[in-house]
C-alpha cells in the first residue's frame, strides 16, 4: 500500500516517476503536495482503491507523511 | 501621522504594546516585540547597506520570520519582493535580477531551497536568516539580527516611495513586477479596515501565501486596527478540516481566502463538527464563488457576513459586494459589486469613451489603491495607465483592468470575462500565452495552445495541446517536466495532449476554444451535474 501510494505521489501528482519519498517526509509542509494534489490523493484513495475517507479524517495528524497515512489506513482496517 | 505602512506597528505597539500582532502555530509576537524585531533587522539591513528604494526579498515559507522580514525591510526604507520558495529556481532567479535584489531575508528551512537559488547565478551580497548561505555571500543568522542594536535613523520615505513588489504571471513568457508604494498599499488597508469594521479584538486569519496580494490585506488592515493577525501554516491550507479546526480554536473572527479554499472548507472541512460562530466576516476574492457552494457556506456559518472583494493586483481592491441572503433556487453569478468608498469606476470601450447605460465594456477605475507601475517596464505601463482630463488640464490616471464588466439595472457590476488570455487558475492568476510561451520553448514543439477548463470544485485548471515538428518526439510527461522548470506549479497544465494537427477557425487561427469544448466533455463539471 506504501509503496503504491509512494508511486502515485512521484507520478501521477508530482509528474516525477524516480522521485522518491521517505516514509517521513513531510509531504504538507514542504510544499510538495498543493491542495489540488491534496485532493486529488484522497480521490485517488477512494475511487482507485476503494477506501471511505470522511471529511473529518482529512486532517494534517493522518495526512503528513507516508508513514502516517499508513498508520490511518490501517486504522481503517485496510 | 500614518503615512508609511510600518507605522501602523508602531502606532499598534505604542497603544497596546502588548496585544499580539502575528500568531503562528501556537507562538506569537505581541506589536512591542513584533516592532522591536522588526528594528533590528531594518538595522542590520542598513549596516549591509540597503537603502531607500532598493528591493529586498523574502524567501520564507509563512510564519513569523516572514512577518517580521517584511516589515523589518520597509524600515530599512527598501521594498519588500516575496519569492515562492515553491516555484522553480530558474523563475525565482529571473526575478531577483529583473528588479535587482542584493540581499534576501529567509529562514533555515528554506536553506536547501535558497542554495537552488544562488546556484542560478544571481547577484546576492547578503543573506539574513542563516549564517552560512553560500560561498562569497554574507550570512547573518536570526540570532545575529535579535543581537543587532536598535539604530535610530530615518528612512527618510515618503508616501509614494515603494513598499512591496508582487510579481504576476506575463504574457510575453516572463512574469512582471507590480510595485506598489505606501500609499496604495495603505489606502487598501484603511478602506477595508472601514468597509468592514475592523477592531482590535478581531482575530484575521492570514490563509493567502505572501507573493499573492490578499496576504497584504491580513497584515496591514489587522495593523491598523491593532488586530492580530493568525498566520495559516501552509499545511492547514491544504487540509480543510484541520483549517477548520484551526478556525475554531484560534477564535478566527475574519476570513480571507480565494473561492476555492473556502469551497474546499465547505466540502471537505467537516464543518459540522466545529463551533465556527466567532467568525463575523468571510471576505473572499480572486475569482468567481460557485454561487451555489457561496449560499451553502453561508447556511453553514449562519452568524457570519459574506464579501466579495473584487479588484487585480495593480490596484488592490476596487469593489465589493456585501451578500444577501442569497435565493434558494438562483445560481446566478455573484456580482463583483460597487466601488469601495474613493473609488471611481468607468466601464469604456476601447478608446476610452464611456459605454451605453447597460452595455459590457472594460472596466477603468481611478483610486488611491493603485499600483505605481510594473517595476523596469515602462511599455507596459504605457498599454494599462489611461490617461484623462477629468478637471482642467489636470491629467488623472485610470487603470485599464482587462476585465469586461456590465453595469445592473440595480447599479452593481457584474463581470464578463476577460479582453485578453488571462485567467485565474486556482485562484492564481496565470496568462495562458506564457505557458504557451513555456510549451514552444522544448525543442521538440513545433505549435501550443493551452486553455482553461472547469473543474468539479467551480474553478479552472490548465490543460495545453501541442503539435511536434516533423521527426521530433516527446512524451506528454516529459513536456510538463520541461515547463515546470519555469513555471509555477499551478501553471502547468494538468493535462497535455499531443496532436498531429491543430483544429484551425475558418481564418486559419488555432481553435483554441474548440479545444477548450473538447477537454470539457471529456471532463464533467459540477455546472453539468
Amino acid at each position: 500500500m506504501r509503496e503504491q501510494l509512494a508511486r502515485y505521489i512521484a507520478a501521477d501528482l508530482l509528474n516525477q516517476h524516480d522521485r522518491v519519498i521517505d516514509e517521513d517526509e513531510d509531504l504538507l509542509a514542504s510544499g510538495l503536495l498543493d491542495s489540488l494534489s491534496m485532493m486529488s490523493l484522497i480521490h485517488h484513495i477512494e475511487q482507485d482503491l476503494q477506501i471511505d475517507v470522511p471529511a473529518e479524517d482529512v486532517t494534517i495528524e493522518n495526512f503528513q507523511s507516508l508513514r502516517a497515512i499508513d498508520a490511518y489506513l490501517d486504522r481503517r482496517g485496510v | 501621522m500614518l503615512y508609511l505602512l510600518p507605522h501602523a506597528i508602531d502606532r499598534a505597539a505604542m497603544r497596546s504594546p502588548e496585544r499580539e500582532a502575528i500568531r503562528y502555530a501556537g507562538t506569537s509576537l505581541s506589536y512591542a516585540a513584533l516592532v522591536e524585531r522588526a528594528d533590528r533587522l531594518a538595522g542590520l539591513l542598513r549596516a549591509e547597506g540597503v537603502r531607500r528604494g532598493d528591493r529586498v526579498g523574502i524567501h520564507a515559507g509563512k510564519g513569523i520570520a516572514a512577518a517580521v522580514a517584511l516589515y523589518g525591510i520597509m524600515k530599512a526604507g527598501a521594498a519588500y519582493v516575496p519569492l515562492d520558495p515553491s516555484a522553480p529556481p530558474a523563475r525565482q532567479a529571473f526575478i531577483v535580477r529583473d528588479c535587482g535584489i542584493r540581499h534576501v531575508v529567509t529562514e533555515p528551512p528554506r536553506l536547501s531551497a535558497l542554495r537552488l537559488l544562488l546556484a542560478e547565478g544571481v547577484d546576492v551580497a547578503s543573506v539574513v536568516g542563516v549564517d552560512a548561505p553560500a560561498p562569497n555571500v554574507r550570512g547573518f543568522s536570526w540570532t545575529d539580527v535579535d543581537a543587532h542594536p536598535v539604530v535610530a535613523h530615518d528612512p527618510d520615505l515618503v508616501e509614494m516611495d515603494l513598499a512591496y513588489v508582487l510579481y504576476t504571471s506575463g504574457s510575453t513568457g516572463t512574469p512582471k513586477g507590480v510595485a506598489h508604494s505606501h500609499r496604495s498599499a495603505l489606502a487598501f488597508a484603511r478602506v477595508a479596515a472601514d468597509t468592514y469594521g475592523f477592531r482590535p479584538d478581531d482575530r484575521l486569519s492570514n490563509h493567502a501565501p505572501l507573493h499573492f496580494d490578499l496576504s497584504t490585506m491580513d497584515y496591514f488592515s489587522s495593523a491598523l486596527a491593532g488586530a492580530t493577525t493568525v498566520i495559516i501554516p501552509d499545511a492547514h491550507t491544504r487540509v480543510p478540516a484541520s483549517y477548520a479546526a484551526l478556525i475554531e480554536t484560534e477564535r478566527l473572527t475574519v476570513l480571507y481566502a480565494v473561492p476555492l479554499a473556502l469551497t474546499h472548507l465547505l466540502l471537505h472541512g467537516a464543518l459540522d463538527k466545529r463551533d465556527l460562530s466567532s467568525v463575523r466576516w468571510v471576505l473572499f476574492g480572486g475569482e468567481p464563488f460557485p454561487t451555489r457552494y457561496l449560499r451553502a457556506l453561508m447556511a453553514a456559518l449562519p452568524g457570519a457576513r459574506f464579501s466579495n472583494v473584487y479588484g487585480p493586483t495593480e490596484v488592490n481592491g476596487v469593489t465589493y459586494w456585501v451578500v444577501p441572503p442569497l435565493a434558494p433556487d438562483d445560481d446566478a453569478p455573484i456580482p463583483i459589486g460597487q466601488p469601495y468608498q474613493n473609488v471611481e469606476v468607468r466601464i469604456a470601450g476601447d478608446d476610452g469613451a464611456v459605454v451605453a447605460d447597460g452595455e459590457p465594456g472594460e472596466l477603468l477605475v481611478r483610486t488611491p489603491t493603485m499600483m505605481r507601475g510594473y517595476w523596469g517596464r515602462p511599455d507596459l505601463d504605457s498599454r494599462v495607465f489611461w490617461k484623462h482630463q477629468v478637471v482642467g488640464h489636470f491629467e488623472d490616471v485610470y487603470l485599464r483592468t482587462g476585465d469586461l464588466v456590465r453595469r445592473r439595472e440595480d447599479g452593481l457590476l457584474e463581470f464578463h470575462g476577460r479582453k485578453d488570455r488571462q485567467i485565474k487558475a486556482r485562484g492564481y492568476r496565470v496568462e495562458l500565452d506564457e505557458v504557451e510561451v513555456a510549451l514552444g520553448s522544448h525543442p521538440a514543439v513545433e505549435s501550443a495552445a493551452a486553455y482553461g477548463v472547469p473543474d468539479e470544485d467551480g474553478s479552472l485548471h490548465i490543460e495545453a495541446t501541442v503539435t511536434l515538428r516533423d521527426g521530433r518526439h516527446v512524451t506528454p510527461d516529459a513536456l510538463r517536466t520541461h515547463v515546470a522548470g519555469s513555471l509555477p506549479r499551478y501553471a502547468v497544465p494538468v493535462r497535455l495532449d499531443v496532436v498531429p494537427a491543430m483544429p484551425r477557425t475558418s481564418t486559419g487561427k488555432v481553435d483554441r476554444r474548440a479545444l477548450a469544448a473538447r477537454a470539457r466533455e471529456r471532463a464533467p463539471t459540477a455546472e453539468g451535474t
